[in-house]
């Protein structure tokens, strides 16, 4: 029993790495994601975009993972942590999931609320700000979320470069110890409650919807 | 004053403006008249310049407020910041809330200012609307079938509505296939049939004119 509590512990400890990479993932892959929803009706920016979603869509998110872990050094010179290695492979990945979610939720609103502020002389940037992505945002929360939720599990692939995440922790432990069923279990559990917190969280939220 | 000259424009090859032609006097109520597809809905917006003439000039000097047919009020706002939000932007500086209080009081929708668009009737709705566009100081008012969903008490309303706001000196351009209502409003009638004028009718010395029966209506209806 008290071994279960210790392996329960340290798999825990890994919950640092996790959240750390789901946030700042998201973060980045919301804040690009949304730019490029926006830019994607501007002529020059469209086809660059539309490149770049395709070909982060198309490719496993395993070899950008590796690509920027292990490339960035030898291209750039830059030594990147593991962590922040793992926190702009996600956000990039995720800002293509995002933007795609983001121009459906753009192109269900009227042609007419962007005519609407264009005839009140209302300018690009404060349309695009206050009038368009809020709707569009509120349009497509819950794909969203299931983003978020993607996202969070996809974290475990820091494992592979070697992140000390929840995943991670379960298989030393696996290994260690020659047991694999429950410490794998005990990190399915930390996932599925983190999971489970986040859909609460948003059903709040979308219950004080205010309007529609 | 608006001056449209030689105004053409097609859509996918169908022409929807076929040479329009005319000016329209400032201060004045101009009715837009024909069936849909007549290119009313069309030359509104050319003048608005959300869609771009194919040829001919449209030439205004001051400034134009639209009303949308479906009135496009910004659902995530209460129609207090729908009103307030392009003033605020243009002035950061000045309130503009007290103005917006008196437009939302002579339309008759104070009480309604604190609520969201979705929770309006049709005929609020379309006041919020037009008090919006009358927040950036129009000189020209756009209206795009302003009485469609309306039931019959309403379109009376929004007559006097319009007709108040005109004599505030506001200069309207009214599109409606509605004759009805365009000539209880209208100074004047230009109807449109497949995208040219068809009959140019001016309703203030119309009876000496055009009309052997003293009707408009009657009148127009033979080149609808």
């Amino acid at each position: 029993m008290e071994k279960a509590l210790y392996n329960f512990l340290f798999i825990g400890r890994g919950l640092a790495i996790t959240l750390q990479l789901l946030a700042g993932g998201f973060l980045i892959g919301v804040t690009i994601g949304t730019a490029l929803a926006a830019l994607r009706y501007n002529k020059i920016c469209s086809p660059i975009i539309k490149g770049f979603v395709s070909l982060v869509r198309g490719t496993p998110l395993l070899l950008q993972l590796s690509l920027i872990y292990f490339s960035v050094p030898t291209l750039f010179g830059v030594k990147l942590s593991v962590l922040a290695a793992g926190v702009i492979a996600f956000g990039i990945n995720s800002s293509a999931y995002v933007s795609e979610i983001l121009r459906s939720g753009i192109e269900s609103l009227p042609k007419g609320q962007f005519e609407a502020a264009r005839t009140l002389g209302i300018p690009k940037y404060y349309m695009w700000k206050d009038i368009i992505l809020p709707q569009a945002i509120a349009n497509v929360l819950p794909a969203l979320v299931n983003e978020l939720i993607d996202l969070l599990k996809e974290t475990a692939l820091i494992a592979t470069i070697g992140g000390m995440d929840v995943m991670r922790r379960s298989q030393v432990i696996a290994a260690e110890q020659f047991e694999y069923f429950i410490p794998l279990c005990m990190a399915g559990v930390y996932y599925y409650v983190l999971v489970l917190f986040i859909e609460s969280i948003i059903r709040r939220i979308e219950k004080k919807k205010s309007y529609a | 004053m608006l001056k449209i000259r030689g105004a053409c424009k097609s859509f996918n090859g169908v022409k929807i403006l076929d040479d329009v032609s005319f000016d329209a006097a400032k201060g004045g109520v101009l009715g837009l008249a024909g069936p849909s597809g007549s290119g009313k809905s069309t030359l509104l917006r050319c003048v608005q310049k959300l869609e771009t003439l194919d040829e001919g000039t449209i030439e205004y000097d001051g400034k134009t407020g639209f009303m949308f047919q479906d009135f496009q009020l910004f659902p995530h706002m209460t129609i207090m910041r729908n009103l307030l939000y392009a003033p605020s932007l243009k002035d950061k500086k000045k309130n503009h809330e007290k103005r917006a209080r008196k437009i939302l009081k002579d339309l008759g929708i104070e009480a309604k200012a604190e609520e969201y668009p979705n929770s309006l009737s049709g005929g609020q709705k379309q006041r919020a609307a037009l008090a919006r566009t009358l927040m950036i100081d129009p000189d020209l008012l756009l209206c795009d079938e302003p009485t469609s969903g309306l039931d019959v008490a309403t379109i009376e309303d929004v007559i006097l509505l319009l007709k108040s706001v005109n004599k505030t000196g506001v200069a309207m351009v009214i599109a409606s296939h509605d004759l009805d209502f365009l000539t209880k409003i209208s100074d004047r009638i230009i109807l449109l049939k497949e995208g040219r004028i068809n009959a140019d009718v001016d309703l203030l010395k119309c009876n000496v004119i055009h009309f052997s029966n003293n009707d408009p209506i009657e009148y127009l209806k033979q080149y609808y």
